[in-house]
């Protein structure tokens, strides 16, 4: 079997994404080969969204074209997915990306809410850590010391 | 936009899939267009939940549906046929009007013509309207996500084709393959790709352990690299005269030589230009460590083949006049840049590596001018505290040694050189690996006497020899045991000399005591004379 490492092997996963996979569907091995699936895929990008969507080509730097995208977004338990259509990502800004199982995906412990509810619970939850800071910076104040912020930093 | 009004909904015009309407897109208005395409992906679940019921006209069924949706007050997941298996849609997943209709606006701002996408024939384009089968089909397939289909759904999913199979073709697939392996192809795998191929090696052994004897033995992946002719001869890095280091220049079909550590293009000749001496040792271990390691690969693959193995001789030659720098005439240099070349924490290594490969004259004479210099050596070690990586390769030549070469070496560590205060043997029995190289020294030579007879009538060889082990031995017991280093190897015959020597002092002293006008040492050395073949 040939080892492909890095990028190459993603190529496996564009059109044969479950070709060694078997489906037992009322006792018959569903005829997956011929009609090929991509893989579903969970990327992670820099800036640190989380797309998740079918991997249909990519090239030699590891550019990604994601069909039928949607944004998770992820906030203590819940989670809550925009949808987004198809994405071109520039292959720098991948952090990691992995593949999704078909069979597994449903069973997981967090809950799916809608999308207002999730922007709205993300948007406390940047609240409460903007005002924990506030509160921890305050705090050093008042007893004369300062954590230097880096984009203030000018050391370097 | 959440309340839309039911009158709107009512315009069925807008449900026909004719191109004029794709036209008419401009005058309606905003919202108007919404709710057609909202209307529309309520369909858009059901249909591709149940395809196999997709049959005859999508437009009634859409009216249907449809009209069912304006009385249930446009919740579009409360809209379900009755005799639905499962309504994976009852929960308020994603689809909120607004976000909605942003995003698809944000997809195809141009138009969104309800040209219905009639999913039994996905190929069929709707000219301009291509961006909207994109957005249709998307909106379509979005809640339709096999996780959230039953087995039956999903089972259809899987068997359904999919339109947007073999986008990237196979020659597209095949290039992209292509450049990869490209990248990774070397000439030398083992060298160049170390750690892999270790691994793989590693990986092989264990599952030949496992499946020891049984015929289908798990095959673990192997990296293969296909072949490409470079094309143009490459040169990895380029040197800037007089810089220790290199500037990389790589291209798309080998970014890895870039990182090599040592030019493999043209050896630089600038000794002269080098400014300090620390540099040109340095640079002297670096160029001799490429001939080295090649030494070691030719011995690892080519071990019976006898044509390579003359030309490694070759080698091995090449690098051990490197070594000492034969093409100086005095003694002293050679052994000075030999030491300097000692200094160094990575010489070591390398004198360690080249030495099973040397002959044995060879590695006997490097043996003595580490023994001579031992000190020295210790001294300069401090930092590094490396020599002990020497002590292995030099124990197997420690038997070559003939007595008086031995005793050239000892006497060359333990008689004080003039000007020289300290006392050598202190520094030695310090440092571990001297005081193990000194034991395999004595223990050597005390087997040679034993062994050799005519070496048992005093002579002065002998002499030499018996004064030797006694300084040492006087040297150790007026240490504190503490300041003693560890040997790394202590032979079996060292003790019963010392013991032999301490009854010797012991001698001494009562003779001191005595006020002996004879000459104690004298003496002694006839009584050790006798006394040793007493152990043997």
């Amino acid at each position: 079997m040939n080892y492909m490492p890095g990028t190459a092997s993603l190529i496996e996963d564009i059109d044969m994404g479950i070709k060694l996979r078997t489906f037992h569907f009322r006792g018959r091995h569903s005829a997956t080969e011929l009609n090929p699936r991509p893989e579903k895929h969970l990327v992670l990008l820099r800036d640190g969204r989380t797309l998740i969507g079918f991997l249909r080509s990519i090239d030699q730097f590891a550019n990604l074209v994601l069909h039928q995208t949607v944004e998770r977004i992820h906030v203590g338990k819940k989670y809550g997915d925009i949808p987004r259509g198809i994405f071109v990502v520039r292959g720098e800004n991948v952090v990691l990306l992995g593949e999704i199982d078909l069979e597994k995906e449903s069973d997981t412990p967090l809950q799916q809410v809608s999308i207002e509810e999730i922007l709205e619970e993300q948007r406390v939850e940047q609240q409460t850590k903007l005002e924990a800071e506030k509160l921890k910076v305050q705090a050093l104040k008042d007893r004369g010391l300062s954590i230097p912020r880096a984009d203030t930093l000018d050391e370097y | 936009m959440a309340t839309l009004s039911r009158k709107n909904s009512n315009s069925q015009a807008l449900y026909l899939p004719e191109a004029d309407n794709a036209f008419s897109v401009e005058d309606t208005a905003l919202e108007e267009d919404c709710q057609p395409t909202k209307m529309k992906c309520l369909e858009g679940p059901h249909l591709h939940q149940r395809p196999g019921r997709l049959c005859g006209p999508m437009i009634p069924k859409a009216e249907e549906k449809n009209k069912v949706a304006e009385e249930e007050d446009l919740d579009p997941y409360l809209v379900t046929d009755p005799d639905e298996e499962e309504n994976d849609l009852g929960d308020p997943a994603a689809l909120d009007a607004t976000h909605y209709m942003q995003s698809l606006h944000y997809l195809s701002p141009i138009s969104f013509q309800p040209a219905f996408p009639n999913t039994s024939s996905p190929a069929r384009h709707f000219g301009p309207q291509q961006p909207l089968l994109d957005s249709s089909l998307f909106c379509n397939s979005l809640p339709s996500w096999p996780s959230r289909l039953s087995s039956s759904a999903k089972k259809t999913w899987f068997q359904q084709p999919d339109p947007y199979a073999n986008l990237m073709t196979r020659k597209e697939k095949d290039w992209v393959t292509k450049v990869l392996m490209a990248q990774l192809q070397s000439k030398n795998p083992h060298l160049e790709d170390y750690y892999y191929q270790k691994y793989y090696e590693k990986l092989e052994k264990k599952a030949d352990e496992e499946k020891h004897g049984q015929r289908n033995r798990v095959q673990s992946p192997k990296l293969v690299t296909p072949y490409v002719q470079k094309a143009e001869a490459y040169e990895s890095v380029v040197r800037i005269e007089g810089s220790l280091g290199q500037v990389a220049v790589s291209t798309c079909f080998s970014p890895r030589r870039a990182i090599d550590a040592v030019s493999h293009g043209t050896q630089e000749q600038d000794p002269a230009a080098a400014s300090s001496q620390k540099l040109r040792v340095l640079c002297k271990i670096e160029r001799m460590f490429l001939p080295l390691l090649e030494i070691e690969e030719g011995q690892k693959d080519g071990l019976p083949q006898p044509c390579p193995f003359g030309q490694q001789d070759n080698q091995v030659e090449k690098l051990f006049q490197a070594l000492k720098a034969q093409e100086q005439n005095n003694l002293e240099e050679i052994a000075d840049s030999f030491l300097q070349v000692l200094s160094v924490r990575k010489g070591k290594t390398l004198v360690a590596r080249l030495l099973p490969f040397l002959l044995p004259d060879q590695a006997v004479s490097l043996l003595l001018v580490i023994t001579q210099h031992l000190p020295l050596l210790i001294r300069r070690d401090v930092t590094d505290q490396a020599l002990h990586m020497l002590f292995k390769p030099l124990g197997k030549y420690i038997s070559h040694l003939t007595f008086h070469k031995l005793l050239q070496g000892l006497q060359g560590l333990l008689l004080l050189p003039p000007g020289s205060s300290e006392n050598q043997v202190t520094v030695v029995l310090q440092n571990q690996f001297g005081i193990s190289l000194l034991y395999a020294l004595l223990s050597h030579g005390e087997q040679l006497v034993s062994l050799d007879s005519s070496l048992k009538e005093p002579n002065r060889d002998r002499t030499a020899w018996t004064d030797m082990v006694v300084l040492v031995a006087r040297e150790i017991a007026r240490m504190p045991t503490a300041s003693l280093a560890e040997p790394l190897a202590f032979p079996s015959n060292l003790l019963p000399l010392f013991c032999c020597l301490m009854d010797k002092q012991l001698v001494q002293k009562l003779e001191a005591r005595m006020e002996g006008k004879s000459q104690p040492l004298i003496q002694a050395q006839s009584r050790i004379c006798h006394s040793l073949p007493h152990f043997f």
